[in-house]
Protein backbone atom coordinates (compact mmCIF):
# COMPACT_ATOMS: atom_id res chain seq x y z
CA UNK A 1 0.00 0.00 0.00
CA UNK A 2 1.20 3.36 -0.72
CA UNK A 3 1.14 5.86 1.28
CA UNK A 4 1.29 8.87 -1.18
CA UNK A 5 -1.59 7.55 -3.13
CA UNK A 6 -4.43 9.47 -3.36
CA UNK A 7 -8.16 8.44 -2.47
CA UNK A 8 -10.98 9.64 -3.88
CA UNK A 9 -13.81 11.73 -2.28
CA UNK A 10 -16.12 14.03 -1.75
CA UNK A 11 -16.00 14.84 2.16
CA UNK A 12 -15.04 18.54 3.32
CA UNK A 13 -11.73 17.89 3.54
CA UNK A 14 -11.48 16.43 -0.26
CA UNK A 15 -13.68 19.86 -1.39
CA UNK A 16 -11.17 22.38 0.19
CA UNK A 17 -9.06 24.00 -2.36
CA UNK A 18 -5.77 22.24 -2.80
CA UNK A 19 -3.58 25.85 -1.61
CA UNK A 20 -5.96 25.73 1.27
CA UNK A 21 -5.08 22.00 2.17
CA UNK A 22 -1.45 22.53 1.56
CA UNK A 23 -1.09 25.92 3.68
CA UNK A 24 -2.84 24.27 6.15
CA UNK A 25 -0.55 20.97 6.17
CA UNK A 26 1.83 23.32 6.87
CA UNK A 27 0.73 25.37 9.53
CA UNK A 28 -0.18 21.81 11.68
CA UNK A 29 3.02 20.74 11.18
CA UNK A 30 4.56 24.09 12.33
CA UNK A 31 2.19 23.62 15.20
CA UNK A 32 3.82 20.07 16.52
CA UNK A 33 7.33 22.11 15.42
CA UNK A 34 6.94 25.04 17.85
CA UNK A 35 4.97 23.00 20.77
CA UNK A 36 6.98 21.83 23.93
CA UNK A 37 4.08 20.54 25.48
CA UNK A 38 3.39 16.89 25.20
CA UNK A 39 -0.50 17.10 26.19
CA UNK A 40 -0.50 19.67 23.12
CA UNK A 41 1.07 17.19 20.39
CA UNK A 42 -1.24 14.51 22.24
CA UNK A 43 -4.38 16.62 21.42
CA UNK A 44 -2.99 17.75 18.01
CA UNK A 45 -2.43 14.35 16.92
CA UNK A 46 -5.66 13.33 18.42
CA UNK A 47 -7.75 16.51 16.75
CA UNK A 48 -6.26 15.55 13.73
CA UNK A 49 -7.48 11.83 13.52
CA UNK A 50 -11.17 13.18 14.90
CA UNK A 51 -10.91 15.49 11.97
CA UNK A 52 -10.20 12.58 9.54
CA UNK A 53 -12.95 10.17 10.63
CA UNK A 54 -15.56 12.82 10.72
CA UNK A 55 -14.80 13.00 6.94
CA UNK A 56 -14.93 9.71 6.59
CA UNK A 57 -10.88 9.28 6.31
CA UNK A 58 -10.79 7.83 9.50
CA UNK A 59 -9.35 4.36 8.19
CA UNK A 60 -6.81 5.50 6.33
CA UNK A 61 -5.44 8.14 8.93
CA UNK A 62 -5.36 5.24 11.64
CA UNK A 63 -3.23 3.20 9.10
CA UNK A 64 -0.85 6.23 8.24
CA UNK A 65 -0.54 7.27 12.11
CA UNK A 66 0.56 3.11 12.97
CA UNK A 67 2.97 3.68 10.37
CA UNK A 68 4.16 6.87 11.07
CA UNK A 69 3.99 5.46 14.98
CA UNK A 70 7.17 2.90 13.36
CA UNK A 71 9.20 5.83 12.59
CA UNK A 72 8.17 7.98 15.44
CA UNK A 73 8.76 4.94 18.01
CA UNK A 74 11.96 4.59 16.38
CA UNK A 75 13.53 8.49 16.46
CA UNK A 76 12.39 8.09 19.89
CA UNK A 77 14.65 5.04 20.78
CA UNK A 78 17.51 7.31 19.33
CA UNK A 79 16.69 9.99 21.36
CA UNK A 80 16.14 8.05 24.69
CA UNK A 81 19.80 6.85 23.93
CA UNK A 82 21.36 10.29 23.46
CA UNK A 83 20.29 12.66 25.29
CA UNK A 84 22.13 12.61 28.97
CA UNK A 85 20.70 15.64 31.04
CA UNK A 86 18.84 15.05 33.72
CA UNK A 87 18.22 12.86 36.84
CA UNK A 88 18.94 9.21 36.15
CA UNK A 89 16.00 7.47 35.40
CA UNK A 90 17.02 3.82 34.38
CA UNK A 91 20.56 2.41 35.60
CA UNK A 92 22.47 -0.58 36.26
CA UNK A 93 26.30 -1.27 37.70
CA UNK A 94 26.64 2.36 37.59
CA UNK A 95 25.63 2.98 34.02
CA UNK A 96 22.54 5.68 33.34
CA UNK A 97 20.54 4.07 30.54
CA UNK A 98 17.56 6.49 30.55
CA UNK A 99 17.68 9.73 32.38
CA UNK A 100 14.62 12.43 32.67
CA UNK A 101 15.49 14.52 30.15
CA UNK A 102 16.27 12.42 27.72
CA UNK A 103 12.83 10.33 28.20
CA UNK A 104 10.73 13.68 28.14
CA UNK A 105 12.47 14.94 25.01
CA UNK A 106 12.43 11.49 23.12
CA UNK A 107 8.41 11.38 23.90
CA UNK A 108 8.12 15.14 22.31
CA UNK A 109 10.10 14.32 18.97
CA UNK A 110 8.62 10.61 18.67
CA UNK A 111 4.83 12.30 18.97
CA UNK A 112 6.57 15.27 16.47
CA UNK A 113 7.51 12.38 13.96
CA UNK A 114 3.76 11.59 13.45
CA UNK A 115 1.93 15.13 14.60
CA UNK A 116 4.29 16.73 11.35
CA UNK A 117 4.10 13.79 8.73
CA UNK A 118 0.68 13.14 9.17
CA UNK A 119 -0.64 16.18 7.75
CA UNK A 120 1.56 16.20 4.71
CA UNK A 121 0.35 12.76 4.13
CA UNK A 122 -3.11 13.53 4.69
CA UNK A 123 -2.34 16.16 2.00
CA UNK A 124 -1.03 13.73 -0.22
CA UNK A 125 -4.73 11.33 0.56
CA UNK A 126 -7.33 14.17 0.00
CA UNK A 127 -5.43 16.09 -3.42
CA UNK A 128 -4.83 15.24 -6.89
CA UNK A 129 -1.43 16.24 -7.94
CA UNK A 130 -3.26 17.85 -10.92
CA UNK A 131 -5.28 19.70 -8.72
CA UNK A 132 -2.49 20.55 -6.52
CA UNK A 133 -0.67 21.92 -9.74
CA UNK A 134 -3.25 23.80 -11.01
CA UNK A 135 -3.80 25.51 -8.42
CA UNK A 136 -0.92 26.38 -7.52
CA UNK A 137 -0.33 28.23 -11.08
CA UNK A 138 -3.55 29.59 -10.96
CA UNK A 139 -3.99 31.03 -7.51
CA UNK A 140 -0.56 31.34 -6.32
CA UNK A 141 0.92 32.28 -10.00
CA UNK A 142 3.53 29.68 -9.66
CA UNK A 143 5.03 29.23 -13.46
CA UNK A 144 3.86 25.59 -14.29
CA UNK A 145 7.49 24.75 -14.86
CA UNK A 146 7.92 25.03 -11.33
CA UNK A 147 4.40 23.58 -10.43
CA UNK A 148 4.73 20.55 -12.71
CA UNK A 149 8.55 19.75 -11.53
CA UNK A 150 6.78 19.10 -7.98
CA UNK A 151 3.80 16.86 -8.61
CA UNK A 152 5.46 14.62 -11.09
CA UNK A 153 8.57 13.69 -8.60
CA UNK A 154 5.49 12.84 -6.56
CA UNK A 155 3.41 11.17 -9.41
CA UNK A 156 7.27 8.85 -10.35
CA UNK A 157 7.26 7.30 -6.58
CA UNK A 158 4.50 4.54 -7.19
CA UNK A 159 5.77 3.84 -10.43
CA UNK A 160 9.96 3.73 -9.07
CA UNK A 161 8.74 1.48 -6.31
CA UNK A 162 7.40 -0.90 -8.87
CA UNK A 163 10.18 -0.17 -11.24
CA UNK A 164 12.39 -1.30 -7.94
CA UNK A 165 10.72 -4.23 -7.18
CA UNK A 166 10.91 -5.85 -10.84
CA UNK A 167 14.70 -4.74 -11.06
CA UNK A 168 15.43 -6.22 -7.68
CA UNK A 169 13.30 -9.93 -8.65
CA UNK A 170 15.44 -9.69 -12.25
CA UNK A 171 19.08 -9.64 -9.75
CA UNK A 172 17.72 -12.48 -7.47
CA UNK A 173 16.75 -14.46 -10.52
CA UNK A 174 21.22 -13.70 -11.82
CA UNK A 175 21.91 -14.82 -8.43
CA UNK A 176 22.35 -11.97 -5.85
CA UNK A 177 21.40 -12.25 -2.65
CA UNK A 178 20.11 -9.32 -0.62
CA UNK A 179 19.58 -11.35 2.54
CA UNK A 180 23.70 -10.86 3.83
CA UNK A 181 24.71 -8.20 6.30
CA UNK A 182 24.55 -4.67 5.25
CA UNK A 183 28.06 -4.15 4.41
CA UNK A 184 27.21 -7.22 1.52
CA UNK A 185 23.86 -5.01 0.79
CA UNK A 186 25.19 -1.82 0.54
CA UNK A 187 28.11 -3.53 -2.27
CA UNK A 188 25.18 -5.25 -3.98
CA UNK A 189 23.19 -1.74 -4.50
CA UNK A 190 25.37 -1.35 -7.50
CA UNK A 191 22.62 -4.32 -9.24
CA UNK A 192 19.85 -2.49 -8.18
CA UNK A 193 20.28 1.41 -8.63
CA UNK A 194 22.11 1.79 -11.71
CA UNK A 195 19.10 -0.17 -13.82
CA UNK A 196 16.85 1.97 -11.68
CA UNK A 197 18.68 5.42 -12.43
CA UNK A 198 19.06 4.36 -16.24
CA UNK A 199 15.19 3.52 -16.95
CA UNK A 200 14.47 6.44 -14.83
CA UNK A 201 16.44 8.56 -17.27
CA UNK A 202 14.95 7.03 -19.93
CA UNK A 203 11.48 7.91 -18.84
CA UNK A 204 12.03 11.47 -18.26
CA UNK A 205 13.43 11.74 -21.21
CA UNK A 206 10.64 10.18 -23.25
CA UNK A 207 8.22 12.13 -20.91
CA UNK A 208 9.74 15.87 -21.76
CA UNK A 209 9.56 15.07 -25.27
CA UNK A 210 6.07 13.84 -25.29
CA UNK A 211 5.33 17.10 -22.98
CA UNK A 212 7.20 19.12 -24.98
CA UNK A 213 5.49 17.74 -28.30
CA UNK A 214 2.01 18.73 -26.24
CA UNK A 215 3.19 22.72 -25.97
CA UNK A 216 4.82 22.30 -22.64
CA UNK A 217 6.00 25.67 -22.78
CA UNK A 218 3.01 27.29 -24.13
CA UNK A 219 1.24 26.68 -20.64
CA UNK A 220 0.82 29.72 -18.70
CA UNK A 221 -2.09 31.10 -15.70
CA UNK A 222 -4.66 31.25 -19.04
CA UNK A 223 -4.50 27.77 -20.22
CA UNK A 224 -6.18 25.78 -17.78
CA UNK A 225 -10.20 25.99 -17.60
CA UNK A 226 -10.55 24.81 -14.40
CA UNK A 227 -11.01 27.90 -11.59
CA UNK A 228 -10.04 27.19 -8.06
CA UNK A 229 -12.29 29.28 -5.92
CA UNK A 230 -11.73 30.03 -2.25
CA UNK A 231 -14.44 29.63 0.06
CA UNK A 232 -15.63 30.09 3.59
CA UNK A 233 -14.61 26.42 4.38
CA UNK A 234 -10.98 27.70 3.26
CA UNK A 235 -10.74 30.61 5.18
CA UNK A 236 -12.39 29.06 8.58
CA UNK A 237 -9.66 25.93 7.75
CA UNK A 238 -7.38 28.64 7.50
CA UNK A 239 -8.13 30.61 10.70
CA UNK A 240 -8.20 27.69 12.46
CA UNK A 241 -4.65 26.47 11.45
CA UNK A 242 -3.45 30.01 12.57
CA UNK A 243 -4.95 29.76 16.11
CA UNK A 244 -3.59 26.67 16.65
CA UNK A 245 0.21 27.80 15.36
CA UNK A 246 -1.13 30.49 18.16
CA UNK A 247 -2.02 28.13 20.58
CA UNK A 248 1.27 26.19 20.21
CA UNK A 249 3.92 28.96 20.30
CA UNK A 250 1.84 30.04 23.68
CA UNK A 251 1.27 26.30 25.08
CA UNK B 1 14.64 -31.20 -14.67
CA UNK B 2 11.55 -28.91 -13.93
CA UNK B 3 8.70 -30.15 -12.39
CA UNK B 4 5.28 -28.73 -11.01
CA UNK B 5 3.52 -31.29 -8.69
CA UNK B 6 -0.82 -29.72 -8.25
CA UNK B 7 1.35 -26.03 -7.48
CA UNK B 8 -1.17 -23.11 -6.83
CA UNK B 9 -0.59 -19.64 -6.19
CA UNK B 10 -2.08 -16.56 -5.59
CA UNK B 11 -1.08 -12.95 -5.78
CA UNK B 12 -2.02 -11.38 -1.94
CA UNK B 13 -4.36 -8.88 -2.54
CA UNK B 14 -5.68 -9.70 -5.69
CA UNK B 15 -7.96 -12.54 -7.58
CA UNK B 16 -5.18 -13.48 -10.13
CA UNK B 17 -3.84 -16.92 -9.60
CA UNK B 18 -3.00 -20.14 -10.70
CA UNK B 19 -4.59 -23.66 -10.12
CA UNK B 20 -3.56 -27.11 -9.80
CA UNK B 21 -0.52 -27.28 -12.18
CA UNK B 22 1.13 -30.01 -12.78
CA UNK B 23 4.16 -31.06 -15.43
CA UNK B 24 7.52 -32.19 -15.52
CA UNK B 25 9.86 -30.79 -18.18
CA UNK B 26 12.97 -33.03 -18.84
CA UNK B 27 16.66 -32.51 -19.22
CA UNK B 28 17.39 -31.31 -22.90
CA UNK B 29 13.96 -30.56 -24.09
CA UNK B 30 12.81 -26.96 -25.47
CA UNK B 31 9.29 -26.14 -24.51
CA UNK B 32 7.53 -23.76 -24.97
CA UNK B 33 4.44 -22.00 -22.50
CA UNK B 34 1.98 -20.10 -24.54
CA UNK B 35 -1.22 -18.26 -23.55
CA UNK B 36 -2.88 -14.80 -23.69
CA UNK B 37 -2.18 -11.91 -21.66
CA UNK B 38 -2.74 -12.27 -17.81
CA UNK B 39 -2.93 -15.90 -18.13
CA UNK B 40 -0.02 -16.61 -15.65
CA UNK B 41 2.28 -17.16 -18.27
CA UNK B 42 4.99 -15.08 -16.05
CA UNK B 43 4.13 -16.38 -12.63
CA UNK B 44 4.67 -19.64 -13.91
CA UNK B 45 8.02 -18.62 -15.09
CA UNK B 46 8.56 -16.80 -11.53
CA UNK B 47 7.47 -19.66 -9.61
CA UNK B 48 10.28 -21.62 -11.63
CA UNK B 49 13.35 -20.46 -10.27
CA UNK B 50 11.96 -19.18 -6.97
CA UNK B 51 11.02 -15.82 -7.48
CA UNK B 52 7.73 -16.90 -5.84
CA UNK B 53 6.73 -20.04 -3.52
CA UNK B 54 3.87 -22.07 -4.47
CA UNK B 55 1.16 -21.61 -1.77
CA UNK B 56 0.29 -25.16 -2.51
CA UNK B 57 2.20 -28.18 -3.79
CA UNK B 58 5.45 -28.32 -4.77
CA UNK B 59 7.65 -27.36 -7.29
CA UNK B 60 11.20 -29.38 -7.55
CA UNK B 61 14.10 -28.09 -9.99
CA UNK B 62 16.65 -30.95 -10.38
CA UNK B 63 14.89 -32.85 -7.82
CA UNK B 64 15.28 -30.17 -5.13
CA UNK B 65 12.00 -28.09 -4.08
CA UNK B 66 12.38 -24.88 -4.40
CA UNK B 67 11.03 -23.81 -1.19
CA UNK B 68 14.13 -25.21 0.45
CA UNK B 69 17.23 -23.80 -1.69
CA UNK B 70 17.88 -20.36 -1.72
CA UNK B 71 17.33 -18.56 -5.15
CA UNK B 72 20.66 -17.70 -5.13
CA UNK B 73 21.48 -21.22 -5.42
CA UNK B 74 18.86 -21.64 -8.04
CA UNK B 75 20.05 -18.66 -9.92
CA UNK B 76 23.08 -21.18 -10.80
CA UNK B 77 20.90 -24.08 -12.06
CA UNK B 78 18.76 -22.17 -13.95
CA UNK B 79 19.19 -19.20 -15.97
CA UNK B 80 16.27 -16.56 -16.35
CA UNK B 81 15.97 -13.86 -19.08
CA UNK B 82 13.71 -11.35 -18.57
CA UNK B 83 11.14 -9.46 -21.48
CA UNK B 84 13.18 -6.24 -20.77
CA UNK B 85 16.99 -6.50 -20.59
CA UNK B 86 17.45 -3.16 -18.73
CA UNK B 87 16.68 -4.57 -14.98
CA UNK B 88 19.33 -7.27 -15.60
CA UNK B 89 22.50 -5.32 -17.60
CA UNK B 90 24.19 -3.13 -14.14
CA UNK B 91 27.77 -2.94 -15.50
CA UNK B 92 29.68 -0.11 -17.53
CA UNK B 93 31.03 -3.05 -19.45
CA UNK B 94 29.92 -5.95 -21.55
CA UNK B 95 32.65 -7.70 -20.01
CA UNK B 96 32.27 -6.53 -16.72
CA UNK B 97 28.52 -7.32 -17.09
CA UNK B 98 28.79 -11.31 -18.21
CA UNK B 99 31.90 -11.44 -15.53
CA UNK B 100 29.40 -9.99 -12.54
CA UNK B 101 27.50 -13.04 -12.73
CA UNK B 102 30.24 -15.42 -12.80
CA UNK B 103 31.68 -13.57 -9.75
CA UNK B 104 28.38 -14.00 -8.07
CA UNK B 105 29.30 -17.58 -7.94
CA UNK B 106 32.91 -17.36 -6.95
CA UNK B 107 34.51 -18.69 -9.74
CA UNK B 108 38.28 -17.72 -9.59
CA UNK B 109 39.63 -14.63 -11.80
CA UNK B 110 41.29 -17.03 -14.28
CA UNK B 111 37.92 -18.60 -15.21
CA UNK B 112 36.03 -16.12 -15.59
CA UNK B 113 38.48 -14.30 -17.82
CA UNK B 114 38.79 -17.29 -20.04
CA UNK B 115 34.67 -17.95 -20.09
CA UNK B 116 34.02 -14.64 -20.59
CA UNK B 117 36.31 -14.13 -23.81
CA UNK B 118 34.57 -16.90 -24.85
CA UNK B 119 30.62 -16.00 -24.61
CA UNK B 120 31.69 -12.13 -25.92
CA UNK B 121 33.03 -14.24 -29.62
CA UNK B 122 29.95 -16.46 -29.34
CA UNK B 123 27.69 -14.07 -29.27
CA UNK B 124 29.23 -11.32 -31.17
CA UNK B 125 29.84 -8.49 -29.16
CA UNK B 126 32.54 -6.50 -27.97
CA UNK B 127 33.69 -6.42 -24.36
CA UNK B 128 34.32 -2.44 -24.63
CA UNK B 129 31.02 -1.86 -25.63
CA UNK B 130 29.09 0.93 -23.14
CA UNK B 131 25.72 -1.53 -22.92
CA UNK B 132 22.76 0.94 -21.81
CA UNK B 133 23.77 2.58 -25.03
CA UNK B 134 23.31 -0.30 -27.73
CA UNK B 135 20.47 -1.11 -29.36
CA UNK B 136 17.39 -3.18 -28.06
CA UNK B 137 18.31 -6.13 -29.63
CA UNK B 138 22.12 -6.61 -28.32
CA UNK B 139 21.38 -5.83 -25.22
CA UNK B 140 18.89 -8.43 -24.96
CA UNK B 141 21.98 -10.19 -26.68
CA UNK B 142 23.94 -9.08 -24.01
CA UNK B 143 21.80 -10.03 -21.02
CA UNK B 144 21.01 -13.72 -22.71
CA UNK B 145 24.61 -14.01 -23.23
CA UNK B 146 25.47 -12.95 -19.29
CA UNK B 147 22.83 -15.45 -18.08
CA UNK B 148 24.14 -18.53 -20.62
CA UNK B 149 27.59 -17.59 -19.57
CA UNK B 150 27.10 -19.06 -16.23
CA UNK B 151 26.17 -22.71 -18.00
CA UNK B 152 22.96 -23.23 -16.15
CA UNK B 153 21.10 -26.38 -17.11
CA UNK B 154 18.01 -24.46 -17.12
CA UNK B 155 17.24 -21.42 -19.33
CA UNK B 156 14.12 -19.77 -18.74
CA UNK B 157 12.97 -17.02 -21.18
CA UNK B 158 10.09 -14.57 -20.36
CA UNK B 159 9.11 -13.56 -23.97
CA UNK B 160 12.68 -13.16 -24.82
CA UNK B 161 12.32 -11.76 -28.26
CA UNK B 162 9.35 -8.87 -27.45
CA UNK B 163 10.69 -5.92 -29.15
CA UNK B 164 13.35 -7.16 -31.72
CA UNK B 165 13.02 -7.51 -35.04
CA UNK B 166 13.56 -10.22 -37.21
CA UNK B 167 17.03 -10.70 -37.52
CA UNK B 168 18.21 -10.12 -33.95
CA UNK B 169 15.10 -12.83 -33.04
CA UNK B 170 16.46 -15.49 -35.06
CA UNK B 171 19.82 -14.59 -33.76
CA UNK B 172 18.95 -15.82 -29.91
CA UNK B 173 16.65 -18.61 -30.93
CA UNK B 174 19.35 -19.83 -33.04
CA UNK B 175 21.94 -19.80 -30.36
CA UNK B 176 19.52 -20.74 -27.86
CA UNK B 177 18.49 -24.06 -29.91
CA UNK B 178 22.30 -25.36 -30.69
CA UNK B 179 22.90 -24.83 -27.15
CA UNK B 180 19.87 -26.88 -26.84
CA UNK B 181 21.32 -29.57 -29.39
CA UNK B 182 24.55 -29.67 -28.84
CA UNK B 183 24.66 -29.51 -24.85
CA UNK B 184 21.17 -30.31 -24.00
CA UNK B 185 20.41 -27.40 -22.63
CA UNK B 186 16.67 -27.40 -21.25
CA UNK B 187 14.88 -24.28 -22.41
CA UNK B 188 11.39 -22.92 -20.99
CA UNK B 189 10.33 -20.54 -23.35
CA UNK B 190 7.04 -18.59 -22.20
CA UNK B 191 5.88 -16.77 -25.61
CA UNK B 192 2.55 -15.53 -27.61
CA UNK B 193 4.52 -15.43 -30.96
CA UNK B 194 3.64 -18.95 -32.69
CA UNK B 195 5.53 -18.55 -35.36
CA UNK B 196 8.42 -18.61 -33.35
CA UNK B 197 6.51 -21.28 -30.89
CA UNK B 198 6.18 -24.17 -33.89
CA UNK B 199 9.51 -23.12 -35.33
CA UNK B 200 11.72 -23.22 -32.27
CA UNK B 201 9.76 -26.20 -29.75
CA UNK B 202 9.58 -29.00 -29.45
CA UNK B 203 7.01 -29.20 -26.83
CA UNK B 204 4.25 -26.92 -25.92
CA UNK B 205 2.10 -26.15 -22.61
CA UNK B 206 -1.00 -24.53 -23.57
CA UNK B 207 -2.41 -21.72 -20.29
CA UNK B 208 -5.22 -19.96 -20.29
CA UNK B 209 -6.71 -18.30 -16.96
CA UNK B 210 -4.51 -19.64 -14.81
CA UNK B 211 -4.89 -23.55 -16.06
CA UNK B 212 -3.12 -25.66 -18.05
CA UNK B 213 -5.33 -26.55 -20.37
CA UNK B 214 -2.91 -28.29 -22.97
CA UNK B 215 0.56 -30.28 -23.11
CA UNK B 216 1.67 -32.16 -25.93
CA UNK B 217 3.97 -31.87 -29.02
CA UNK B 218 4.55 -28.68 -30.69
CA UNK B 219 3.09 -30.62 -33.49
CA UNK B 220 -0.51 -31.71 -32.31
CA UNK B 221 -0.84 -28.38 -30.17
CA UNK B 222 -0.77 -26.34 -33.50
CA UNK B 223 -2.96 -28.48 -34.99
CA UNK B 224 -5.88 -28.79 -31.94
CA UNK B 225 -7.48 -25.44 -33.14
CA UNK B 226 -10.41 -25.64 -30.21
CA UNK B 227 -7.80 -25.94 -28.03
CA UNK B 228 -5.63 -22.73 -29.31
CA UNK B 229 -9.05 -21.10 -29.33
CA UNK B 230 -10.13 -21.86 -25.74
CA UNK B 231 -6.84 -20.30 -25.11
CA UNK B 232 -6.97 -17.75 -27.16
CA UNK B 233 -3.94 -17.48 -29.28
CA UNK B 234 -3.64 -18.16 -32.89
CA UNK B 235 -2.25 -21.05 -34.22
CA UNK B 236 0.87 -20.48 -36.53
CA UNK B 237 0.18 -19.71 -40.53
CA UNK B 238 1.30 -22.79 -41.73
CA UNK B 239 -0.53 -25.33 -39.36
CA UNK B 240 -3.69 -23.45 -39.52
CA UNK B 241 -3.08 -23.78 -43.61
CA UNK B 242 -2.13 -26.97 -43.61
CA UNK B 243 -5.35 -27.82 -41.50
CA UNK B 244 -7.81 -26.21 -43.63
CA UNK B 245 -6.88 -28.00 -46.96
CA UNK B 246 -7.21 -30.83 -45.10
CA UNK B 247 -10.44 -30.04 -44.08
CA UNK B 248 -13.02 -32.30 -45.43
CA UNK B 249 -10.64 -34.16 -47.72
CA UNK B 250 -11.13 -38.10 -47.30
CA UNK B 251 -7.41 -38.55 -47.54
CA UNK B 252 -5.49 -35.94 -45.52
CA UNK B 253 -2.52 -34.37 -47.28
CA UNK B 254 -1.09 -32.15 -45.19
CA UNK B 255 -1.11 -33.96 -42.13
CA UNK B 256 3.01 -33.67 -41.42
CA UNK B 257 3.07 -30.06 -43.23
CA UNK B 258 4.38 -28.30 -40.46
CA UNK B 259 7.13 -25.00 -42.13
CA UNK B 260 7.42 -23.16 -45.49
CA UNK B 261 9.82 -26.10 -46.84
CA UNK B 262 7.71 -28.88 -46.01
CA UNK B 263 4.24 -27.18 -47.18
CA UNK B 264 6.10 -26.43 -50.44
CA UNK B 265 7.77 -29.80 -51.06
CA UNK B 266 4.10 -31.06 -50.26
CA UNK B 267 2.69 -28.73 -52.97
CA UNK B 268 5.16 -29.78 -55.26
CA UNK B 269 4.98 -33.42 -54.86
CA UNK B 270 0.89 -33.22 -55.12
CA UNK B 271 1.36 -31.09 -58.47
CA UNK B 272 3.78 -33.81 -60.22
CA UNK B 273 1.42 -36.80 -59.26
CA UNK B 274 -1.65 -34.32 -60.43
CA UNK B 275 0.08 -33.94 -63.82
CA UNK B 276 1.21 -37.65 -63.64
CA UNK B 277 -2.06 -38.27 -63.81
CA UNK B 278 -3.65 -35.89 -65.85
CA UNK B 279 -0.77 -36.84 -68.33
CA UNK B 280 -2.24 -40.99 -67.99
CA UNK B 281 -5.35 -39.86 -68.71
CA UNK B 282 -4.64 -37.87 -72.16
CA UNK B 283 -2.74 -41.21 -73.54
CA UNK B 284 -6.26 -43.21 -72.08
CA UNK B 285 -8.44 -41.11 -73.95
N1 LIG C 1 2.55 -8.69 -8.48
C1 LIG C 1 1.28 -8.97 -8.79
N2 LIG C 1 0.27 -8.74 -7.89
C2 LIG C 1 -1.00 -9.04 -8.19
N3 LIG C 1 -1.42 -9.55 -9.36
C3 LIG C 1 -0.48 -9.79 -10.30
C4 LIG C 1 0.91 -9.52 -10.07
N4 LIG C 1 1.60 -9.86 -11.18
C5 LIG C 1 0.69 -10.32 -12.06
N5 LIG C 1 -0.56 -10.29 -11.53
C6 LIG C 1 -1.79 -10.77 -12.19
O1 LIG C 1 -1.70 -12.15 -12.39
C7 LIG C 1 -2.23 -12.51 -13.66
C8 LIG C 1 -1.23 -13.29 -14.44
O2 LIG C 1 -0.12 -12.45 -14.72
P1 LIG C 1 1.14 -12.90 -15.56
O3 LIG C 1 1.63 -14.20 -15.03
O4 LIG C 1 2.08 -11.77 -15.60
O5 LIG C 1 0.49 -13.12 -17.00
P2 LIG C 1 1.20 -13.25 -18.42
O6 LIG C 1 2.67 -13.24 -18.21
O7 LIG C 1 0.67 -14.56 -18.94
O8 LIG C 1 0.73 -12.12 -19.25
C9 LIG C 1 -2.66 -11.22 -14.32
O9 LIG C 1 -4.05 -11.11 -14.21
C10 LIG C 1 -1.96 -10.14 -13.54
O10 LIG C 1 -2.78 -8.99 -13.49
MG1 LIG D 1 4.21 -11.88 -18.81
Amino acid sequence: MNLLQYLPGNSVLHRLNPVTKLAAAFLVGICAIVSHSVVFTISLIILLLGICTACGLGKRALRLTRSLLVLGGMMFVFQLFFVRSGDPLLSAGGFTFVTRDGLSSAVLLGLRIVATMLPLMLLFAITEMNDLCGALVKRLHVPYRYAFIVTTAFRFVPLFTSEFHDIEDAQKARGVEYDGGIIKKLKLSVPLFVPLMMSSLKKVDAGAMSAQLRGFNLRTVSSGYREYPFTAADIGCILFSLLLVGAAAVL
Amino acid sequence: MLRFEDVSFRYPHSDSSVEHLSFHIQKGEFVALIGSNGAGKSTISRLSNGLLKPDSGTVYLDGTPTTSIRTSQIARKAGFLFQNPDRQICQNTVREELAFGLRLMGLPEQEIRERTREAIEQFSLDGDWFPFSRSRGERQRIALASVLVCRPQLVILDEPTTGLDYRECTAIMDYLTRLNREEGLTVLMVSHDMELVSQYAGRVLVLTGGQLIGDGATHDVMRDQPLLGRAHVLPAQIPALALKLDAGAKQPQFEDVFTVEEMFETICRLRKEMSATAGKGEVLS
